[in-house]
């Protein structure tokens, strides 16, 4: 729906361009746009802004970004996430290219729920090392989406394949940058904000949060496609933490389980990210506010000061 | 006859006593010493003082030590450069092989302003991974110097060779006197000081000026010296910054544009170690002072108290 209103003739991409022009005169420049009118802020030549989100595993980018994804596609951005593994060791009896593929198809259905693209680089579940051959294809997942934003996970986390998709990310900020390095793939002119997915880890530094999101409004959404990844919500994941058998059969029964058992976790990024609800939102929306995404700055990549991030960032 | 030789004897002795005295006057063990009469601290082996500095790409350690070590050389030190990699993906036009040759011939020019030696590892420029081969050849080459100090990047920066340089030096504190270690190369006797250059990060945790030096006398001679690497001072990073256009086009006048950023670029930053050259040179110099190198102890290698360190640093 949003997407049509970029299309050249109607009248509010007129509004956008003197809206542009008038910002460009006052002399800020870079993410110049705003989110009035329920649209995502455009890059340069008016075209959708680009996020891509890269998760170490098929379901991260669902879990810690899923609802600001939805919303950002909801208002006209592109959205891809990509899966640095293909989760082909996250079953308790199945497994290899089976199980990728399997996870591949839940990811598809997820992404469609929001209204994202999806890919994966096909690196092994429980075998990335930030070689430089990974490094590599994250580089050119991200030059070949010609990313504005790019979310990963911080390179302290529970999971090796986390930290180091965190490692790898940040390796490619500048990079992407430098035509020298993977040549066969266009660099990118605009070096891109990259960011941080929330963690509970304080070792060297705890999670700072940058930008709250309130994803309330798509959190049917979010829900959906979480409850898409069924090998990950109702085998795996319940098995291995050891309470397969609490989980219910019938399909009602077990997204109602899955609500409760994953909603407590999310509670705990809207506590985090009050007092930036409140800069962004104002207080009275704020204090209303139930699910809420958060989100740090990586010192690497472009630094667009927090007035300038909050109005990258869907509101 | 026998009167001459006694007198000739006496005359001997007393010279062998004379010299005697003054080398034990003036040939202090190891770092007790200062900077009296203008000359460098002898180092471990009792010659000059001897100091590495490790930079990512060629214009690393020149632009972070190069005032530092022109100071060192004036004053006795012997002082090389190393950059791991050989520098041949910093162009937009021009790379590998040609380009990496182009950057040691500007090194070298480089250098000899400096007064310094210089050499590298021959690494590919954006491809520095923390592997062992690359953590032999620094070991190599801080043995090869029979360095007294070492001076690298931190592992955090924006660029992921500085980081995994870093990190190759840190891992290289230590085993530099471990004989089964690179057992083609002698070992180091004393485990060198070890030190960061300065950098703007602040995560995990932000650089620390325990040594802070007045580099003003030398300023002219660091920017002649930065001036030399034209691929990078008017070529690549005025062209990845996205102000190429800006290069004046005349030899004399690029100098001069050059020349007027790094007094406007230098000139905020360092008053914000004001604090630190007023200790460490007074406060009456201190309002004086212009340019600044700063340099932080790692806590890997010998661990010398502040009047230790601030000694070994040139004054």
């Amino acid at each position: 729906m949003q997407k049509r209103f970029f299309s050249a003739g109607f009248p509010l991409s007129n509004i956008l361009r003197t809206t542009l022009l008038l910002v460009l005169l006052t002399g800020i420049a870079g993410a110049q746009t705003v989110y009035k009118q329920g649209k995502a802020p455009a890059r340069e030549g008016e075209q959708p802004l680009r996020v891509i989100m890269v998760g170490a595993h098929p379901d991260d980018s669902e879990v810690k970004g899923g609802g600001t994804a939805a919303l950002w596609a909801e208002q006209g951005a592109e959205v891809m996430l990509v899966s640095v593994t293909n989760g082909d060791a996250g079953h308790q009896s199945q497994g290899g290219g089976a199980l990728a593929r399997r996870r591949a198809a839940e990811s598809r259905r997820s992404a469609e729920i929001l209204g994202v693209s999806w890919r994966t680089l096909d690196i092994h579940d429980g075998e990335v090392v930030p070689s430089l051959r990974a490094r590599e294809a994250v580089m050119r997942a991200i030059r070949e989406w010609q990313a504005d934003i790019v979310i990963s996970h911080r390179p302290n986390d529970y999971h090796p394949d986390h930290r180091y998709t965190g490692q790898l990310v940040q390796d490619v900020a500048y990079m992407c940058a430098v035509p020298n390095l993977c040549p066969d793939t266009p660099r990118l002119e605009k070096n891109p904000v990259f960011m941080y997915f929330a963690d509970r880890f304080k070792k060297p530094n705890p999670f700072v949060v940058d930008v709250a999101v309130d994803v309330d409004r798509v959190m049917d959404k979010k829900w959906g496609s979480i409850d898409a990844m069924e090998s990950q919500m109702y085998e795996w994941l319940p098995w291995v933490a050891g309470y397969l058998d609490e989980v219910p059969k019938d399909k009602a029964g077990r997204f109602k389980w899955l609500k409760e058992w994953r909603g407590p976790r999310m509670l705990g990024w809207t506590d985090r990210g009050r007092d930036i609800l409140i800069n962004r939102y104002g207080k009275e929306h704020a204090e209303q506010v139930k699910f809420a995404e958060i989100f740090e700055l990586c010192e690497y990549g472009h630094q667009p000061s927090h007035e300038e991030l909050w109005e990258l960032f869907p509101k | 006859m026998r009167k001459m030789n006694f007198i000739i004897k006496h005359a001997l002795t007393g010279v062998f006593l004379a010299a005697f005295l003054l080398l034990a006057a003036y040939q202090p063990s190891a770092a007790q010493t200062v900077y009296k009469g203008g000359k460098a601290p002898a180092g471990e082996s009792n010659g000059p003082l001897r100091v590495i500095v490790i930079g990512a790409h060629p214009d690393d350690a020149e632009g972070r030590a190069g005032g530092t070590a022109a100071l060192w050389a004036s004053l006795g030190a012997k002082v090389q450069f190393v950059s791991v990699t050989n520098g041949d993906a910093g162009h937009q036009s021009q790379g590998g092989g040609a380009l990496a040759r182009r950057r040691a011939a500007e090194s070298r020019r480089s250098a000899k302003i400096l007064g310094v030696s210089w050499r590298t590892l021959d690494f590919h420029d954006g491809e520095l991974v923390p592997s062992l081969e690359a953590r032999s050849a620094v070991i190599r080459a801080i043995r090869d110097w029979k360095a007294d100090i070492v001076i690298s990047h931190r592992p955090n920066d924006y660029h992921p060779d500085h980081r995994y340089t870093g990190q190759l030096v840190q891992d290289a504190a230590y085993l530099v006197i471990v004989p089964n270690i690179c057992p083609d190369t002698p070992r180091l006797e004393h485990n060198p000081v070890f030190m960061y250059s300065a950098d703007r990060f602040r995560k995990p945790y932000p650089f620390i000026p325990d040594v802070v030096v007045d580099i003003g006398a030398v300023i002219e001679k660091k920017i002649a010296a930065l001036a030399e690497m034209d691929s990078q001072m008017f070529e690549w990073l005025p062209w990845i910054g996205g102000r190429l256009s800006n290069v004046p086009e005349g030899k004399k006048e690029r100098f001069e544009w050059y020349r007027q950023r790094r007094f406007r670029a230098r000139k905020g930053r360092e008053n914000s170690y004001y604090e630190q050259v007023a200790a460490r040179y007074g406060k009456a110099r201190a309002q004086g002072v212009q340019f600044v190198e700063a340099f932080e102890l790692c806590e890997y290698g010998r661990q010398p108290d502040r009047e230790e360190l601030w000694e070994l640093f040139p004054k």
